[in-house]
């Protein structure tokens, strides 16, 4: 095995990131980027959240091999649940009014119980069961957040939830941005540190034995089932984390912000960057929504195609880079081929 | 002191009666062989004792305990641990990840413990690793240590899937066909090794096919066909047995 520690550890950076975020956040201080560079902060925020998302999902799929074909599900109940405990009067729907913390930690909860049902009732069924409901649970709850629509909103969503770090900080949206990446930055730096500490570890070993076989693992004495549902639910929990983050970054929940996109953007992120590969996982992120974002420049200076023709272009690209990858890289730009069992 | 005890274990696949009510016993510091023809029911015997396969009926008692539905994790942590017939070698894994992996209750397996990176579990590490290395010596594969297990030989996986099965400090090794496709030579070694191992207190039932191989080094033979057991004795009183010799050893 190998150790790719980094000359920080990552825990504790991100601990005393953490720590300085929120001291910066109690401050009179706020930084105002320029203008120009918004856009990047934007989907910086959105990289960070999602980046927890792939944490929680390369310790199940890249590590253990759980195949997990809905990771917005646990992402949007996380969200939508703490939304509803803490909107004040949202417009035609439930709002509890409850202070963010409480709606953080029922986002999380909530999370974790749906991830304790599915593991409990197919982890130890065949492989493929894993994807095929985890998958079908993301329909529905996508169905249900449109459906129910007196509790949801509906396609309206779920306004007035509250803003805990732009209630903080000074120097308008672009001050807000700042202070969100900060702090999503800390978490997100503390949740990889803490994942990797699991996976560079003689649990992460047991992990990528279940990958490998989990027969054999039974007979050498390992209770493969219990770590399968731990891990499931672990991956759970930070999805549901980053759903609540999102939401209170937006003062709302609305169902395009949890879409199959997510999914979508989550696993080609892993797949191109190695599955298995902490901080390679992290880098396939950044490389497939580095070039959505570059893309979407190049929309606006090619005036000849509608933004709709754009995005089915777009679409085809990743999936030709996908095929391009999967072709002649099997285990990913960082991935190691030996571990994941492929020839490249 | 009987170590095992089989009582009319019995599995079927379909109409397929696979083991039908096999009953035998090893006592301690016994070595066992299994013999019988191909189909026999011995790796399904195996699979049975082991946990592996869920038996129809039948019990097995192991050190006094009826552990007939217990999973197989639970046998390797009581003691009872197998080998697979083909051998299964975590190929994903290093060969020294391989050994360290059985390590019995390892505090850095469990969550707390290694993201904490607790002095318990690096110094349990500390010692499995030493542990691990030992055996490498022992069976040849010091130069392997960081190879992927998918890089062996087939007999090197053979050796591996032993010393791995030894980290549990097993009080009863199952081994499926420990000499197949093994050349003489490596042979000669494995037998050697498991010699010593038995000299020190570790009791062994191997499934073999070549009926030369096991004469010098059993105790004691039972012999499979369809299913049952045909007969149970010393190596000299097996080959004499007629019923055997028409089933297995005359054809
Ligand atoms: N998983 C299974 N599904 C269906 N049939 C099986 C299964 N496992 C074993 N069998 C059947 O059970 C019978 C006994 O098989 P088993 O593997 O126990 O024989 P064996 O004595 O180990 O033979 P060999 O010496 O060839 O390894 C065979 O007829 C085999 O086809
Ligand atoms: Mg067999």
């Amino acid at each position: 095995m190998k150790f790719e520690d980094l000359p920080v550890d990552a825990t504790r950076a991100g601990a005393v990131l953490l720590v300085l975020a929120v001291a910066f956040l109690f401050s009179p201080l706020f930084v105002r980027p320029p203008a120009a560079t918004l856009v990047l902060f934007e989907v910086g925020v959105l990289f960070l959240l999602y980046a927890l998302v792939l944490v929680g999902l390369n310790l199940q799929f890249g590590h253990t091999g759980l195949v997990n074909f809905g990771p917005v599900a646990f992402f949007a109940v996380g969200g939508y649940v703490a939304a509803i405990v803490t909107a004040n009067d949202p417009y035609g729907a439930v709002g509890l009014g409850l202070p963010w913390p409480v709606g953080l930690a029922a986002g999380v909860v909530v999370a974790v119980v749906l991830g304790a049902l599915i593991g409990a009732s197919t982890l130890r069924l065949r492989d493929d069961f894993l994807a095929i409901v985890t998958l079908a649970v993301a329909e529905i709850v996508h169905g249900l957040i449109v459906t129910v629509r007196d509790v949801t909103g509906g396609s309206n969503g779920l306004q007035n939830v509250p803003r805990p770090i732009a209630a903080t900080t000074g120097g308008g949206g672009a001050g807000e941005l700042f202070a969100t990446v900060l702090v999503f930055g800390a978490l997100a730096v503390l949740f990889y540190g803490l994942f990797h500490r699991l996976s560079a570890s003689p649990y992460g070993r047991v992990l990528r034995a279940i990958r490998a076989d989990e027969q054999v693992t039974e007979t050498l004495g390992k209770r493969v089932f219990r770590y399968k549902f731990v891990v499931f639910v672990y991956g759970a929990a930070v999805a549901g984390l980053a759903g609540a983050l999102l939401v209170f970054y937006n003062g709302a929940a609305a169902p395009g912000f949890f879409t199959i996109n997510v999914t979508v953007i989550v696993w080609i992120g892993m797949l191109i960057g190695g599955a298995g590969n902490d901080r390679g996982v992290l880098g396939g992120l950044a490389i497939i929504m580095g070039f959505q974002l570059a893309t979407r420049f190049l929309n606006e200076q090619l005036p000849v195609i509608t933004p709709d023709q754009f995005a089915s272009v777009r679409l085809m690209l990743i999936g030709l880079l996908l095929m391009v990858i999967i072709k002649y890289r099997p285990e990913g730009i960082w991935g190691d081929a030996d571990e994941l069992g492929v020839e490249s | 002191m009987t170590l095992l005890a089989v009582e009319g274990l019995r599995r079927s696949f379909g109409s397929l009666v696979a083991v039908d009510s096999v009953s035998f016993e090893v006592e301690r510091g016994e070595v066992v062989g299994m013999i019988g023809p191909n189909g026999a029911g011995k790796t399904t015997t195996f699979n049975c004792v082991s946990g592996v396969l869920p038996s129809d009926a039948g019990t097995v008692t192991f050190e006094g305990a009826d552990v007939t539905e217990a999973p197989p994790y639970d046998l390797a942590r009581r003691g009872l641990v197998r080998t697979f017939q083909q051998t299964r070698e975590l190929e994903t894994l290093t060969v020294t990840d391989n050994m360290l992996l059985p390590t019995p209750d390892h505090p850095g397996e469990r969550a707390w413990h290694a993201v904490g990176r607790t002095a318990a579990s690096e110094q349990r590490e500390q010692e499995a690793r030493e542990r691990a290395m030992d055996l490498l010596g022992t069976f040849d594969l010091r130069g392997m240590v960081e190879e992927y297990a998918a890089s062996l030989s087939g007999g090197q996986r053979k050796l591996l899937e032993l010393a791995r099965a030894l980290m549990l400090d097993p009080s009863l090794l199952l081994l499926d066909e420990p000499f197949a496709g093994v050349n003489p030579t490596l042979t000669a070694e494995i037998v050697e090794h498991i010699e010593a191992l038995n000299a020190d207190g570790l009791t062994l039932l191997i499934i073999e096919h070549e009926l030369e191989t096991l004469t010098d080094l059993v105790d004691r033979l039972i012999v499979l066909a369809d299913g049952r057991v045909l007969a149970t004795g010393t190596p000299e009183a097996i080959m004499e047995n007629e019923e055997v010799i028409d089933a297995y050893l005359g054809g």
